[in-house]
């Protein structure tokens, strides 16, 4: 893997360079938090954030995207629409990456879905090392996503002065070339430089999970009528925060909005969460997950169990944001710790 | 093809006791939807014509019913009606009409009416489902215009109007909003009906819960957020009352 050197002054000008032919997506500060978004101006973009309210998704599938017009003046015609323009998304932690490599499949299984394909293949990743923890509620350690080595265009990691850069494609290496000529290969002193940030890294991410995660699946299978989802459940709003945040979930609803000329309408799709009550209502009328506590048992189950049988990864990257979101503190990592210690406990 | 050449669906619209506000709004969508005036036609609208006509597919009624005359109105209107639709919370929930169903009923009239209270015959507000029966409601104190619109567009195609059953906090999060119990204030938005587009904490502020409560609240769970806010059982209630007051009477729950 080929690795350069960036001196930071120079980022403001990489990134104005590329919203001259990209729309270029990176992190701001929204009140005290943060939030991934267009940028308008490169002295917005915050890579010192902690994390995104919303996972970068965002930037590839839109909480709400049109993805058909119907017309019904003389004739039925329907014209897919697929919004999609060159992007840049700029300084999505590790976590945020392995979350895209699982949407990617999830996108390109049985039926690849053009619309997310069409911005996928536009995109490019730069993304940061997190050399700490962004709160207590974060498990990357745990769950194996506190750094990649694949997965990105271009990975930056602080130096103090520079950032290194680890080239992770043709096309990273191209937009170095193109848009930051000044990035140089690395000199020795800084390859030990960036081994002593990689090795003072280690230490300061706590493991959260009393277990190893590889272990979920199998110790899923013997919780499904685990007392601790009618716990959970009783405290559950069904509020949907804590699937609308997370970088993993990908569910969405259709709804045909006609004009009202009735001659017109547009297919809108829109993100739709498990957690709500109407969810699991199917056409007949009846809903097959009516209890919260059955809800809360999907998801926790989705993350833990069933995406990883599906596509070979956990379905959870340990980013904590479904924690920060909850309001009446229904926590995922306690769950599986404490279906680990009740299991081990017979 | 002509206009002409397709019935359109006659529409009237008629109020009790309420402020107006969301029949402006209706006013205001046909001057920003002026496609509006092409599928319906309006029979009767007090509020922005001089049109009183009976003759009406669908009605949209905004106001609480809140004196035993306005009942026979209201029944009236629903006869007539292939489709009755509530117009706005006073309509939907009662809205602040029912602040008043909190004090004795004899004062309330005293209060407004001084001494000549008793000339007037009024009662408990109350919204229009307690007096007969509404096939849609378009809640909100006032109601969205963009939800207007679409409630009006399933109506002609015979849909059931898309209003939402879950959660202000899900189009809170879609906005990507930063939570306001995340800086120390309150909101109501994870019991209070969705389709406001979350507007006031995206504007900063808490949700009053102007749209009513959705049909099955985690009441326990809620009311734990509310403590951890620093908020007494009171304090919730108050909370609520603004412009949930006749649910509050009617469960004895916020
Ligand atoms: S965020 Fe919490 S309360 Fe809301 S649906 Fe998720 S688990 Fe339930
Ligand atoms: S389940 Fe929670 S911690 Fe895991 S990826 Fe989703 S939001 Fe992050
Ligand atoms: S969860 Fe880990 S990788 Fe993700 S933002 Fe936090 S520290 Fe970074
Ligand atoms: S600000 Fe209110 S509506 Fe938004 S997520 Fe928080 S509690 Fe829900
Ligand atoms: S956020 Fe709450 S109070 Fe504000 S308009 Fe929406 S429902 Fe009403």
């Amino acid at each position: 893997m080929r690795l350069r050197v960036l001196p930071k002054g120079q980022v403001p000008d990489l990134v104005r360079a590329l919203m001259a032919d990209y729309r270029v997506w990176g992190p701001k500060a929204k009140g005290p938090q943060f939030a991934f978004e267009p940028l308008y101006d490169p002295a917005e973009m915050r890579l010192d954030y902690n994390i995104s309210i919303l996972s970068p998704k965002v930037a590839l599938q839109p909480p709400q995207e049109r993805v058909a017009v119907f017309r019904m003046d003389g004739g039925f015609t329907v014209e897919p629409v697929v919004e999609a323009e060159p992007t840049v998304i700029f300084g999505m932690h590790t976590c945020d990456l392995h979350a895209l490599a699982l949407l990617d499949r999830a996108f390109s299984a049985d039926f690849p879905d053009a619309h997310y394909t069409e911005r996928r293949q536009q995109a490019l990743i730069v993304s940061i090392e997190c050399l700490q923890p962004c709160d207590e509620h974060s498990f990357c350690k745990s769950m194996g996503t506190w750094t990649a080595d694949s997965g990105y265009d271009l990975h930056l990691i602080d130096l103090g002065d520079a950032y290194a850069v680890y080239v992770g494609t043709e096309a990273g290496e191209a937009l170095l070339a193109k848009y930051a000529p000044q990035a140089r290969p690395a000199a020795d002193a800084e390859v030990r430089r960036l081994n002593e940030v990689m090795s003072a890294k280690w230490p300061r991410f706590p493991h959260r999970l009393n277990f190893d995660a590889a272990e979920l699946p199998a110790l899923l299978a013997t919780a499904y009528d685990h007392p601790i989802w009618t716990e959970l459940g009783d405290r559950c709003l069904s509020c949907g925060s804590c699937t609308n945040v997370c970088p993993t979930c990908y569910c969405f609803n259709v709804i045909d909005s006609p004009e009202l000329s009735l001659k017109e309408a547009v297919r809108l799709r829109r993100w739709d969460s498990c957690q709500l009550d109407e969810f699991a209502r199917v056409a007949s009328g009846e809903n097959f997950r009516e209890a919260r506590a059955a809800r809360q048992r999907h998801r926790m189950f989705r993350k833990g169990k069933w995406l990883y049988e599906r596509f070979g990864e956990l379905g959870c990257v340990g980013c904590g944001r479904c924690i920060r979101a909850c309001l009446t503190h229904i926590n995922i990592v306690d769950t599986f710790n404490a279906i680990h210690a009740s299991q081990h406990r017979r | 093809m002509s206009k002409s050449s397709v019935a359109k669906p006659k529409v009237a619209f008629f109020d009790f006791a309420s402020c107006e506000g969301c029949q402006l709004t209706v006013v205001d969508s046909l001057q920003t939807h002026l496609d509006l005036l092409d599928a319906v036609e309006i029979v009767n609208f007090r509020e922005a014509a001089t049109l009183n006509g009976w003759d009406f597919d669908i009605a949209f009624v905004e106001g609480s019913i809140t004196r035993p005359h306005d009942e026979e109105r209201l029944k009236r209107i629903r006869e007539q009606a292939k489709i009755l639709v509530a117009l706005g919370a006073c309509a939907d929930t009662a809205c602040v009409n029912a602040l008043k169903n909190l004090q004795p009923p004899d004062e309330v009239r005293r209060y407004v009416y001084g001494e000549h209270a008793d000339w007037y015959e009024t009662y408990a507000a109350r919204p229009l489902s307690a007096v007969v029966k509404v096939d849609a409601v378009i809640p909100g104190c006032p109601i969205d215009q963009e939800e207007f619109v679409e409630v009006v567009k399933a109506l002609l195609v015979g849909k059931k109007p898309p209003i939402p059953d879950y959660p202000v906090c899900v189009e809170c999060k879609l906005k990507g909003n930063v939570c306001m119990f995340h800086i120390g204030k309150v909101c109501l938005g994870p019991v209070t009906r969705a389709g406001c587009g979350a507007i006031c904490p995206t504007y900063g502020d808490g949700c009053e819960g102007c749209r009513g409560i959705i049909p099955h609240p985690n009441e326990n769970a809620m009311e734990e957020v509310l403590d951890e806010a620093g908020l007494t059982l009171d304090d919730i209630m108050h909370r609520f009352t603004m412009f949930n007051a006749y649910r509050e009477v009617e469960t004895g729950k916020w």
